[in-house]
């Protein structure tokens, strides 16, 4: 048997990039098998024997969501269908992982409705990087490994050698990702920006606040995700205002949605770095504050790991 | 029992809710600026038999999304059952597979309904009779045949015609309801890699074939093969050519295709929500609403 003959790796239409860079790194070649009928219905044709084979769906499920969900799990089926041996969707960013909650009456926990239905397509495995919250592995009985973005986003971070680091998050939700980063970066500055309501003026607003000393300091931001960048670019605006000496932004999933963009040019920030869970648009990779990070060597080392039988916490996981 | 609506075919929902004598009960469908949606519904339903209408044509994946997290909504506010009227059931054609690697997508999107918590399904006309059995849930196959023959009835004698082998069942089903009309079928090609369709013969007598012939079929997608069958037809002296399709599935060249073929009227059922930009003076809608209301 040839060498990587075991496993196949297979991408969808939303990430073809990074599967093709972790294709690369391993010595295999990426099939990609979705097409289009004139109706808009997805068709998915692996043109390869998987027989007994491993097989990787590198698929993030980005916008358009719903379209990226439903060619995972075609995909899914299909080597399911086609005698794999066990079937690893690979899901670099998780779409509606934010709705992982009853958060008002009679609303769907969607997030578990995209979990029964990977599992119920036939996945063996459900591997994500720093979904939106951990409980989310519970939605299904099958092994759900998560891993964090710290561990590409790290050196890029490190290269810069900031002094008086200070690590925030942008809100009361972020506290225990920004005091892993700081743990990590050999810093013991940790400020929080908070919202608080202001209950002085006679109708009620939130203002923020922050805890820890942020003046004269470099501040690294800290969050999982910049979707439309509101809450991450408040916070940068507050924290310059209390005098810091610079506010750059750490994310592992830059959506990058609405007006996301212009809010971040016009504000304190003065680089953004996230990673390309993400496809990211021509417009974002041209945007000079913005430094993309490739989770590319990160995914390929998982891969190997899983396919060999080793273990993915043991230094994988910072 | 309440009925909710997807974003799919509200205007069915609320001939579906008026012909039950009800009223649609209210959901809120958000979509966040990156293109997630969220659904609220918004009465309470604990114990109560509920009806979701969602119709799963174009966007199709986003619509089987909706219907998804709005059952799931259902089931977890406390619904007592939730039938699930899908009027066009998206990716039937996907039924089996094909070709060696092809995926049955079908499967997939019935079982994601089911684990969603769908307790009852209502469809029309699917593409094969087989397709009930791929669903664990009981379904509730209605047909919008019997609307079509009320109308060729209206138009006297002619022939039927079945576009393609595959719906000679269908075109005996309704050559019964018609006092045992003739009817004729062309035959199709299609080349699988390309998906081009080329429509040269006729399957049946073709001396049956009168100034008037009624294409007959479940679907109208590209509208290629009506076109082409038209065009057979009109080569063996028909004249007057009227095609009946329940789901009209139109891509986007469809309506233009259609309206400039050798085609006289098109008649489609409500099965699909047809907006605006695609309807055409040749177009006339029959609703499938009252079946709906009766089958509840």
């Amino acid at each position: 048997m040839a060498k990587n003959d075991d496993f196949v790796l297979l991408t969808g239409r939303s990430n073809p990039a990074l599967a093709k860079e972790i294709g690369k790194i391993l010595g295999v070649e990426v099939l990609e098998p979705i097409s289009v009928f004139s109706d808009g219905e997805i068709r998915v044709r692996i043109a390869k024997n998987l027989r007994r084979r491993m097989v990787f769906i590198i698929q993030p499920t980005s916008t358009p969501v719903n379209d990226h969900i439903m060619e995972l799990l075609f995909m899914i089926d299909a080597a399911k269908r086609a005698s794999a041996f066990e079937v690893t969707a690979v899901i670099p960013y998780y779409g509606y992982g934010r709705q992982d909650r009853k958060e008002m009456s009679r609303v769907p926990i969607s997030s578990s409705v995209v979990a029964s239905a990977i599992t119920a397509a036939g996945a063996d495995r459900i591997f994500t990087i720093d979904i939106h919250s951990e409980q989310q592995e519970g939605f299904t009985r099958k092994p759900w490994d998560n891993i964090f973005g710290s561990y590409s986003l790290l050196p890029a971070i490190k290269k810069k050698h900031l002094s008086k680091l200070v690590v925030a998050a942008p809100d009361k939700g972020g506290m225990l990702q920004a005091t892993g980063y700081a743990k990590l970066l050999g810093s013991d500055n940790i400020a929080l920006v908070y919202k608080k309501r202001d209950i002085q003026l006679n109708n009620v607003s939130n203002t923020l606040a922050m805890i820890g000393e942020v003046k004269d300091k470099n501040v690294l931001l800290v969050d999982d995700m910049i979707d439309t960048a509101g809450t991450i670019v408040n916070a940068a605006n507050h924290i310059h205002k209390q005098g810091a000496k610079s506010v750059r932004v750490v994310a592992t999933h830059g959506i990058f949605s609405g007006q996301a963009l212009e809010k971040i040019s016009d504000s304190a920030i003065s680089e953004v770095i996230i990673t390309n869970s993400i496809a990211q648009r021509p417009e974002v990779i041209k945007n000079k504050k913005i430094t993309i990070v490739s989770v590319g060597p990160l995914l390929a080392e998982a891969i190997k790991r899983i396919k060999s039988g080793e273990s993915i916490s043991k230094d994988l996981i910072l | 029992m309440k009925i909710f609506s997807g974003s799919s075919n509200k205007a069915l929902a609320e001939r579906i809710a008026k012909a039950c004598d009800a009223t649609l009960s209210p959901t809120e469908i958000f979509v966040f600026p990156d293109g997630e949606r969220r659904i609220q519904v918004q009465e309470r339903v604990v114990d109560e038999d509920c009806m979701v209408v969602q119709s799963t044509g174009t966007p199709v994946d986003t619509n089987y999304m909706e219907l998804f997290f709005l059952v799931d909504a259902l089931k977890r506010s406390g619904a007592k059952s939730v039938t699930a009227v899908v009027p066009y059931l998206g990716y039937q054609r996907q039924d089996h597979v094909f070709r060696d690697g092809e995926a049955v997508s079908l499967d997939v999107v019935v079982h994601a309904l089911e684990r969603s918590g769908a307790s009852r399904v209502i469809t029309f006309d699917l593409h094969s009779i087989k397709i009930p059995e791929v669903f664990s849930v009981p379904v509730v196959h209605l047909s919008a045949l019997p609307l079509f023959a009320d109308k060729i009835k209206n138009f006297g004698e002619g022939t039927l015609v079945s576009p393609d082998m595959g719906g000679l069942r269908r075109i005996n089903k309704m050559s019964d309801m018609l006092d045992n009309m003739p009817w004729i079928a062309t035959i199709k090609d299609r080349d699988l890699d390309t998906g081009n369709i080329s429509i040269e013969k006729i399957e049946g007598d073709v001396s049956k074939l009168g100034n008037k012939a009624f294409i007959v079929d479940d679907m109208i997608a590209s509208g290629k093969t009506i076109v082409e069958s038209a065009k057979l037809l009109h080569k063996h002296g028909a004249t007057e050519i009227y095609v009946f399709a329940t789901h009209a599935v139109f891509s986007k060249e469809a309506p233009e295709l259609l309206e400039n073929s050798l085609v006289k009227k098109v008649f489609v059922a409500d099965t699909v929500f047809v907006p605006e930009e695609k309807r055409f003076p040749k177009l006339e809608i029959l609703t499938v609403a009252q079946m709906v209301a009766a089958a509840r």
